[in-house]
């Protein structure tokens, strides 16, 4: 009788809510397998699937899942100019009855080959035209011996130096003289992977100097007669 | 008998407060548990509308959600092209200008990552996300 009474039950149990990804250094996406079964006694469906945000995307199954049956929902990743630690959200809800809705959670340890520090340089137009340097530390094992850096303006000079007893470069950008404003970026190349190079980036901005015969003109202008 | 059992109802409840007040005078001063975490980059839209020309608005939504609709004037930058946006953002910035960064309320992690790697990376001040995001924005502005 109790036997009879007892209501069905759709119940979704996950294997892994939450799954570690170590995509390698070249990778674009990552994919992270979340598997579930049914260990309900009743059909049920999968009716939402919601990443945190736009770079995740994941699909519910067409169909309903049997009792007893199982599957996976994967969910993309795409890395983007993303580095370091990264945690996505997958919400699932599903048409049980009393379902709270279960949040699948991803960990990806994107590889840093290059730290840039800083990566944006600017000179007011307060502030004269020396040079100024940019750290670049190697972010694990990874074989770099060398830099190339490229500047989207031929004006601004760079130079590349090893640290020696560091683990890292040294860049030294220089401006150009004169009153043009410049908004450049430099593209920082690692040689590493050898088969798609990972390339990073550094901005340096130069507000218009006025020349020192303009600032001349400009304050004796300015002077009382 | 019954000052008996009063004495030794007292004796219990004093028992039972002892580690209670014990831990209230050792953690006095710190803060409360159910305190909001601090984070004094974040800005009302009242503040961050206040500011005017002032404010640069950053969308850290995706492409799609950005071509939608955005804050009037918002400049996008995300962690899906980073690269390709910033520059565009670095060339608008000037030290006297705030940066206010927002995306959806549902998402809001991109906003905060957005604002880090603008404080971090290219070690801008004055950058601030928007509390309750875009949907905060459109709930002001029907």
């Amino acid at each position: 009788m109790l036997i009879l009474a007892a209501p069905l039950r759709a119940s979704l149990v996950w294997e892994n809510p939450v799954v570690e990804l170590h995509p390698p250094v070249s990778a674009e996406t990552t994919v992270a397998h979340f598997k579930y079964k049914n260990t309900g006694d009743k059909p049920v469906k999968i009716t939402v699937v919601r990443p945190s945000c736009g770079c995740t995307t994941a699909q519910p199954p067409a169909e309903a899942i049997a009792p007893g049956a199982g599957g996976e929902i994967n969910a993309t990743f795409h890395i983007g100019d993303r580095s370091g630690p990264q945690t996505k959200t997958v919400r699932v809800l599903t048409d049980a009855p009393d379902d709270q809705g279960v949040i699948l959670t991803l960990h990806a340890d994107v590889p840093k080959v290059l730290e840039v520090k800083p990566s944006f340089l600017f000179w007011p137009k307060t502030e004269a035209l020396g040079p100024k340097k940019i750290e670049v530390e190697l972010g694990g094992d990874y074989p770099v011996s060398k830099l190339d850096v490229t500047s989207t303006d031929p004006d601004v000079k760079t130079a590349v130096k090893s640290l020696p007893g560091k683990k890292g470069f040294e860049i030294t950008v220089t401006p150009p003289a004169g009153n043009r404003p410049i908004n450049a970026s430099l593209k920082i190349d690692p040689h590493f992977p050898k088969e798609k190079p990972k390339l990073y980036s550094a901005y340096v901005r130069i507000d218009a100097h006025p020349t020192q015969a303009a600032a001349a003109t400009a304050t004796a202008t300015a002077a009382p007669k | 008998m019954r000052a008996q059992l009063f004495r030794q109802v007292l004796l219990l409840l004093g028992l039972a407060f002892l580690p209670a007040i014990g831990q209230a005078l050792y953690f006095r001063g710190d803060p409360a548990w159910q305190a909001p975490p601090a984070d004094s980059g974040q800005v009302s839209l009242a503040q961050a509308t206040s500011w005017g020309a002032t404010a640069l608005w950053i969308d850290a939504r995706p492409d799609a959600e950005f071509a939608r609709g955005h804050v009037p004037g918002a400049m996008q930058l995300n962690e899906d092209d980073w690269n390709g946006l910033l520059p565009q953002v670095l060339a608008a910035w000037s030290p006297q200008r705030k940066l206010v960064v927002y995306c959806s309320r549902k998402s809001c992690n991109a906003s905060h990552a957005v604002a880090e790697r603008l404080r971090h990376e290219d070690s801008l001040t004055n950058v601030y996300v928007l509390a309750g995001g875009w949907e905060e924005w459109q709930k002001n502005h029907k």
